[in-house]
C-alpha cells in the first residue's frame, strides 16, 4: 500500500490539472480557430491526469520524455507557460526557434526529451538514457509516455525488451485512451489490456484508471521507486479517454456520442476537486481563485507570444551542426 | 583429369590462410569429401575436405606455409573426369562487359548498355568554313592568347581541339603575335624561345650585316637620346577592377563587338583622358618653341619578329571604348600582317608601348621622336600589396613615363601619371 | 630520429583508434550485437570488453533501432556512445533513429548528438545482397548527419577518432574489403584526421579520378597502367562524404579538365551524381570533356562470383573509361 500525497502535493497537482485544461483549451478552441496557430494541434482533454500524477513526483536529475497529450510534464518540469505558448505560434524566441511545432520541445537541463512524429521512437531513446541513469548510481529514472496506438510499432517492443533484459530505470507509462486517430483499441491489438505486455517482456505490468490522479500517482510511485532501487523497468497503462478529436481538425465523428457523456462524468479535475473540497483542503472561494489567477497566467503568456517576433527566413540555413560557432548559443530566447 | 585443390575463404574480410598440417602424402588415394589438410586464419581453424576423389598428385604449399586465398596448394589426379574439376573460385572474367559510363558524345542520350564507341569518323583535317568543336575552356584560352582556332590542329575525338592541343599550339607558337600581357599565369607559355637565335662560330667571331630596318632603329634610338633629356618616372597601378570588368565583360564584348577584350583599350583610353589634361604631353619641340597639336595621334608599339613598329591611331580622342579597341585590334593585325600603310605609322603625337607583354616589370622606353614622351605597362600580376592596413591580393602593374625633360619637368610628369594611374584604378567607362 | 612505426591493417587501426579514445575520455563507450567477449563479427572490438568493462562495453540485443536510439539517449545524457552495426546493410533496421531523431535534434531544439554508427560495409567478399551494400548515399541525402569513409589504415584510425570527438552524429563506414587487405605504418600516438577533407593520393594532370573507398585502390592500380600508356590520372580520395570537400574536388577537376567519378554504389543517386553536378555548375568553363561515372549498375549486389564481378568496377573498366575520356 502506498501512502497518498500530502496536502501540498494535491494542491500542486489541482494547480496543474487546472493551467493544462485551461491552456490547451484556448489553443485549441480559440487560438486555432482564430488562425493564430498553424499546423496541427494535438491536447490531452481528459487525460491530464497521467502526466500530472506521474511528472509531480520527479526529482532533479530525472529525466522525462512526454507524449504529445502530456503538456503538464513540461510545466512541472519547469517549462514556462510563455515559452511554450512562443512555440506553439511558431515565434523566433520558442524553445525550438519556430524549427518545431506543437510539444516537440526539449531542455536537457529540465530533464524533458520531446518526441518526433514518429511516435515509439522515444522508447529506445527513454532505454538509453536508462543506461546512463543507472551506471551514474544517483538512483535517477526515466519516464517515457505514448499512446495505445504508439504500442503497435516496433520500436516500443524493441524498447521494452532492452530495458528489461539490461535491467533499466525505465518506467513505460501507456496513455490509453481509446483511440488512435479513428482507430479504436479492438483494431489496434488482440489482447484485453495491454499490462500483460510487461509480463511479456519480463517486467511488471499494471494498469490504472487513468483519470484518479491519485490513483496514477500511487502506482507511478511504485514502479518509480522499483526502478531508482535497481529492480528495473515497469510497464503502466493508464486507461483514459480522448475528450477531443485526434487533432484539433478533427471532429471525431468515428466516436459514439454515449463514450464522451459517460466519460465527462469521470473528469480527472472534478474528482480531484471533490477530493479537496470534502477533505476541507480547499473550499470553493479559493477553487475560484486558482482559476481566476490560471485564466490570467494563461493570457499573459498568449500576450506575450503574440508580440513575440517570428523568425527571419534566412535562419532556416543556421544550426544544422553543431559545432564551434553553434548558433544555438545566440539570438534571443523567451522568458 | 586432375582436380586443382585451393586455400578457401574462411569469411569475408580473410585474405590468406596457413597450412598447418596435410592429412595425405603424394601418392595416397583421397575420397571426396575425406580430410585432406589444416589450416587457420584470422578467424578460425578448419579442417579442409577434399573437393574430388583420385590420388595426391603433388603438394603446392607445405606445413607453415601462408597463401592467398584461392591459391592452388595441391593437386588430384581423378579417375573420373565427369564432374572432377570443380571450378576454382577465381573465376575467368566473360569477355568484355559493357562498360557502366558515359563516355560518348554528347549528342547521344543514355547510352548505357553498349561500350561507347564514337559514331563520327576519326579525326578530318580541317576545313576552312567546317564548325570547329572546342570546349569553352578551349575557346576561353584562345581568346585570351588571340588564337584563331582555325589554325589549330585538333587532335580530340571527332577532330575536336582539346586542351592538349591548344596548349601545344601555344609552346610553338612566337610571342610576336600577343599584342597584351597574359592575364591568366595558369596557361604556361613560354615566348622566350622563340627568340633564340642559333650561331654558328667558324672564328672567335661571327660578322652579320644590319638590315635596313634595324640600321634605321639602331639610328633612330640614338637621335633620338641625342635629343630629347631622357627621364623615366615610374608609378605602380592597381588594375584589379579592370582585370574584373574585363573577365566579367569579356564574352559579351566578343559577342556584340566581334573583338576580343584586351588591356591595351583600356591603356589608351585613360592615356587620352591625361593627355587631356596635360597637353604638354602631345607637343613637340622646334628650336626654343613648343608646339602643341590638337589632335591626340596614339602610336602602338608593336612587336614584330624581325623588330619594332608603331602604328598610330589617329584622332584617337574621337573614340569611345570599343572604336578604341577596333581600332587597336586592325592595326596590331595589319602590322603583323605587314599591311601598314605608310600614314599609318606617320604624325604619331604620344605613344604605348608594352613591355609587360614578355614579362618585364617595367623598362625606360626611348622617346619617339618628334614626340615628347612615351608610355609603357609592364606586366600585370597579382601582387600582395597594403589596403586598410592589412595585405590584400590584387592584380598590379607598374606604369613608366620617359619624358622629355626640356619642357616637362619632373613634378608635371608625376601629375600626369597620378592622373592615369586614378583612370586606371577608378575605371568606370563602360566597355560597351 | 626515425622510429620504425608498427604495420598495422585497417581493422587493426580503427581498432586502435576506438581504444585509443575509450582510454582517453570516459564518455566514450560501445554499445552493439556480439562486441563484448566475442570481440565483434569482424573481431574490431576484441578485447575491450576485458579492458574496459561491461559498463562500457555494451552487448545488447538484436535491436537495431534501439541500438541507435539508446545511443541518442545516452548522447542527450553527456555520453559518446559509439553503436556497431554488425553490418551496415542492416542500418536500414535503425534508419528511422538516425534520420529522424539523431540527424534533426540539433537543429529542431539545439542539444549535440555526438554518437558514431559504424559498421563494415562493401562487397566484393561473396556476401551476397544483404551483406555486400553500400548504403551510404542514404545517408548523404540527410542535413544533420556526417559521413565518413576511410580508405587506408591511416585514414581508418585518424578518422575514427575525429569522429567520436565530433559533436554531431556521424556514420562511419568501414570497406569489409580492406579490412585485412590494406595495410601501412600507423603512428602508435595520438592523431586525428579531419572530417570534411578530401586527399589527393597520386598527383596527375590528364584526368581527374574522384572516388573513395576500396576503389581508392583500385583506381591507384588503374593509374599506375595508364601511366604507361601516356595517360596521367589524378586520384583523390574523398574520405568524407558529408561534407565533400568542394574545394579540393574543384581543383582538381579544374587541373585535369576532365573527370571520372568513381564509386561501388550504384549508379542512380549515388554520389557520382551529386558531385558531376557540383562540377559542371562550377568548374564548366574548365572542363574539356564530359563528366563521367564508373559505377556499379543498378542491381542489387549479386552473390555468384561471375556476377559479382561483372557488378563491381574495376581495373579494366576505369582504363577502359580513362583511354576514351583521354582521346576525347
Amino acid at each position: 500500500m502506498t501512502s497518498a500525497p500530502d496536502t501540498q502535493t494535491l494542491e500542486r497537482m489541482l494547480y496543474y490539472l487546472k493551467l493544462t485544461r485551461e491552456a490547451e483549451t484556448r489553443i485549441e478552441q480559440v487560438l486555432y480557430r482564430q488562425g493564430k496557430i498553424v499546423g496541427g494541434v494535438y491536447v490531452g482533454r481528459g487525460q491530464e491526469a497521467i502526466g500530472v500524477g506521474s511528472a509531480i513526483q520527479l526529482l532533479d536529475g530525472d529525466v522525462v520524455l512526454p507524449s504529445h497529450r502530456d503538456f503538464s510534464s513540461f510545466l512541472i518540469r519547469g517549462f514556462s507557460l510563455r515559452e511554450i505558448f512562443c512555440n506553439w505560434m511558431a515565434r523566433s524566441n520558442g524553445p525550438t526557434r519556430g524549427r518545431d511545432n506543437t510539444l516537440h520541445i526539449g531542455n536537457l537541463k529540465l530533464g524533458v526529451i520531446p518526441i518526433i512524429s514518429h511516435l515509439g521512437d522515444t522508447c529506445p531513446v527513454a532505454c538509453g538514457v536508462g543506461v546512463v541513469l543507472k551506471q551514474r548510481k544517483n538512483g535517477n529514472v526515466a519516464l517515457v509516455h505514448f499512446g495505445e496506438g504508439t504500442t503497435s510499432r516496433g520500436d516500443v517492443h524493441e524498447a521494452m525488451n532492452m530495458a528489461a533484459v539490461m535491467k533499466l530505470p525505465v518506467v513505460f507509462i501507456c496513455n490509453n485512451n481509446a483511440y488512435a486517430y479513428s482507430t479504436p483499441t479492438d483494431k489496434q491489438y488482440a489482447v484485453k489490456d495491454l499490462a500483460v505486455r510487461g509480463a511479456a517482456y519480463g517486467m511488471p505490468g499494471v494498469k490504472v484508471d487513468g483519470n484518479d490522479v491519485m490513483a496514477v500517482h500511487s502506482t507511478v510511485e511504485k514502479a518509480i521507486r522499483r526502478a531508482r532501487s535497481g529492480s528495473g523497468p515497469g510497464f503502466i497503462e493508464c486507461k483514459t479517454f480522448r475528450m477531443t478529436g485526434h487533432s484539433a481538425h478533427d471532429a471525431a465523428e468515428y466516436v459514439p456520442e454515449k463514450l464522451f457523456a459517460q466519460w465527462k462524468k469521470k473528469d480527472p479535475i472534478a474528482r480531484l476537486e471533490k477530493v479537496l473540497l470534502a477533505g476541507k483542503i480547499l473550499d470553493r472561494k479559493q477553487i475560484d481563485h486558482l482559476d481566476g489567477e490560471i485564466r490570467k497566467q494563461v493570457d499573459d503568456a498568449v500576450a506575450y507570444a503574440e508580440a513575440s517576433p517570428f523568425p527571419k527566413g534566412a535562419d532556416a540555413r543556421e544550426g544544422v551542426y553543431c559545432d564551434d560557432e553553434c548558433w544555438w548559443r545566440s539570438a534571443p530566447r523567451s522568458e | 583429369m586432375p582436380t586443382n585443390v585451393v586455400m578457401p575463404q574462411m569469411g569475408e574480410s580473410v585474405a590468406e590462410g596457413t597450412i598447418v598440417k596435410w592429412l595425405k602424402r603424394p601418392g595416397d588415394r583421397v575420397e571426396r569429401d575425406e580430410p585432406l589438410f589444416e589450416i587457420t586464419t584470422d578467424k578460425v581453424d578448419a579442417e579442409i575436405p577434399s573437393p574430388a576423389a583420385g590420388v595426391l598428385a603433388k603438394i603446392l604449399a607445405a606445413e607453415n606455409e601462408t597463401v592467398a586465398v584461392n591459391t592452388v596448394v595441391a593437386v588430384i589426379n581423378g579417375e573420373m573426369p565427369a564432374e572432377a574439376a570443380e571450378p576454382a573460385p577465381e573465376s575467368t572474367p566473360t569477355p568484355a562487359p559493357s562498360v557502366e559510363t558515359t563516355a560518348q558524345a554528347p549528342p547521344t542520350p543514355a547510352a548505357v548498355e553498349a561500350p561507347p564507341v564514337p559514331a563520327k569518323a576519326p579525326a578530318e583535317p580541317i576545313q576552312p568554313g567546317a564548325k570547329l568543336r572546342s570546349s569553352p575552356l578551349v575557346r576561353r584560352i584562345a581568346r585570351e592568347h588571340n588564337v584563331d582556332l582555325s589554325r589549330v590542329k585538333g587532335t580530340g575525338l571527332g577532330g575536336r581541339i582539346s586542351k592538349k592541343d591548344i596548349l601545344k599550339f601555344l609552346e610553338r607558337r612566337t610571342p610576336a603575335m600577343a599584342e597584351t600581357p597574359a592575364a591568366r599565369p595558369s596557361v604556361p607559355s613560354k615566348p622566350a624561345a622563340a627568340y633564340g637565335q642559333t650561331v654558328t662560330f667558324s672564328g672567335p667571331t661571327h660578322v652579320t650585316a644590319m638590315t635596313p630596318q634595324r640600321r634605321l632603329i639602331a639610328e633612330h634610338m640614338m637621335a633620338s637620346k641625342k635629343t630629347s633629356a631622357h627621364v623615366t618616372t615610374v608609378f605602380e597601378a592597381d588594375m584589379t577592377n579592370i582585370v574584373q570588368t574585363r573577365e566579367r565583360m569579356a564574352a559579351e564584348f566578343d559577342r556584340s563587338q566581334g573583338l576580343k577584350l584586351t588591356y591595351t583599350p583600356f591603356i589608351a583610353r585613360a592615356a587620352v583622358e591625361a593627355i587631356k589634361q596635360f597637353p604638354i604631353f602631345n607637343s613637340s619641340v622646334e628650336g626654343t618653341n613648343i608646339i602643341y597639336k590638337q589632335a591626340i595621334n596614339l602610336g602602338i608599339a608593336v612587336a614584330l619578329e624581325t623588330g619594332l613598329i608603331v602604328p598610330v591611331i589617329k584622332r584617337a580622342e574621337e573614340k569611345d571604348f570599343p572604336g578604341m579597341a577596333r581600332a587597336v585590334q586592325d592595326l596590331a593585325s595589319r602590322a603583323r600582317s605587314k599591311q601598314l600603310n605608310v600614314e599609318e605609322v606617320q604624325e604619331g603625337t604620344f605613344t604605348l608601348t608594352n613591355p609587360g607583354v614578355f614579362g618585364s616589370l617595367f623598362g625606360t622606353p626611348i622617346i619617339h621622336q618628334p614626340q615628347v614622351a612615351i608610355l609603357g605597362v609592364g606586366v600585370i600580376e597579382k601582387r600582395p600589396v597594403i589596403r586598410n592596413d592589412a595585405i590584400a591580393i590584387r592584380s598590379m602593374a607598374y606604369l613608366m613615363l620617359t619624358f622629355d625633360h626640356r619642357i616637362i619637368d619632373g613634378a608635371v610628369a608625376d601629375q600626369f601619371m597620378a592622373f592615369l594611374k586614378n583612370q586606371l584604378e577608378t575605371w568606370q567607362e563602360p566597355v560597351i | 630520429m626515425n622510429k620504425s612505426m608498427p604495420q598495422l591493417t585497417y581493422l587493426e587501426a580503427i581498432r586502435q583508434g576506438i581504444w585509443e579514445e575509450m582510454e582517453r575520455d570516459t564518455s566514450v563507450f560501445l554499445l552493439g550485437e556480439d562486441i563484448g567477449s566475442y570481440g565483434g563479427a569482424f573481431k574490431v572490438t576484441s578485447g575491450m570488453l576485458e579492458k574496459f568493462g561491461e559498463d562500457r562495453v555494451i552487448d545488447t540485443p538484436i535491436s537495431e533501432s534501439a541500438i541507435v536510439g539508446a545511443a541518442v539517449g545516452a548522447a542527450l545524457m553527456g555520453m559518446r556512445p559509439v553503436a556497431e552495426m554488425q553490418f551496415m546493410d542492416f542500418v536500414s533496421c535503425g534508419l528511422d533513429q538516425i534520420v529522424n531523431m539523431a540527424a534533426k535534434i540539433h537543429y529542431r531544439w539545439g542539444a549535440a548528438v555526438p554518437i558514431v554508427v559504424r559498421g563494415p560495409s562493401g562487397a566484393g567478399v561473396h556476401g551476397g545482397p544483404f551483406h555486400s551494400q553500400s548504403n551510404e548515399m542514404w545517408f548523404v541525402h540527410v542535413p544533420g548527419l556526417k559521413v565518413v569513409a576511410p580508405a587506408t589504415a591511416y585514414d581508418a584510425k585518424g578518422l575514427i577518432k575525429a569522429s567520436i570527438r565530433d559533436n554531431n552524429p556521424v556514420i562511419f563506414y568501414e570497406h569489409k574489403y580492406l579490412y585485412r587487405r590494406t595495410r601501412e605504418e600507423v603512428p602508435d600516438e595520438d592523431f586525428i584526421v579531419p572530417l570534411g577533407k578530401a586527399a589527393v593520393r597520386r598527383k596527375g594532370t590528364d584526368i581527374a579520378v574522384i572516388t573513395y573507398g576500396a576503389m581508392v585502390w583500385t583506381a591507384l592500380e588503374a593509374a599506375e597502367l595508364l601511366a604507361g600508356e601516356g595517360i596521367s590520372l589524378e586520384v583523390v580520395d574523398l574520405r568524407t562524404l558529408l561534407p565533400y570537400d568542394e574545394q579540393c574536388i574543384l581543383a582538381s577537376a579544374r587541373k585535369c579538365s576532365k573527370v571520372i567519378l568513381l564509386h561501388e554504389d550504384t549508379r542512380v543517386g549515388g554520389l557520382g551524381g551529386e558531385l558531376a553536378a557540383v562540377i559542371a555548375e562550377k568548374a564548366f568553363e574548365d572542363l574539356d570533356g564530359p563528366i563521367v561515372r564508373v559505377t556499379a549498375p543498378d542491381t542489387p549486389v549479386p552473390f555468384s562470383p561471375p556476377l559479382e564481378e561483372y557488378f563491381l568496377p574495376n581495373v579494366q573498366k576505369i582504363a577502359d573509361a580513362a583511354r576514351q575520356l583521354a582521346a576525347y
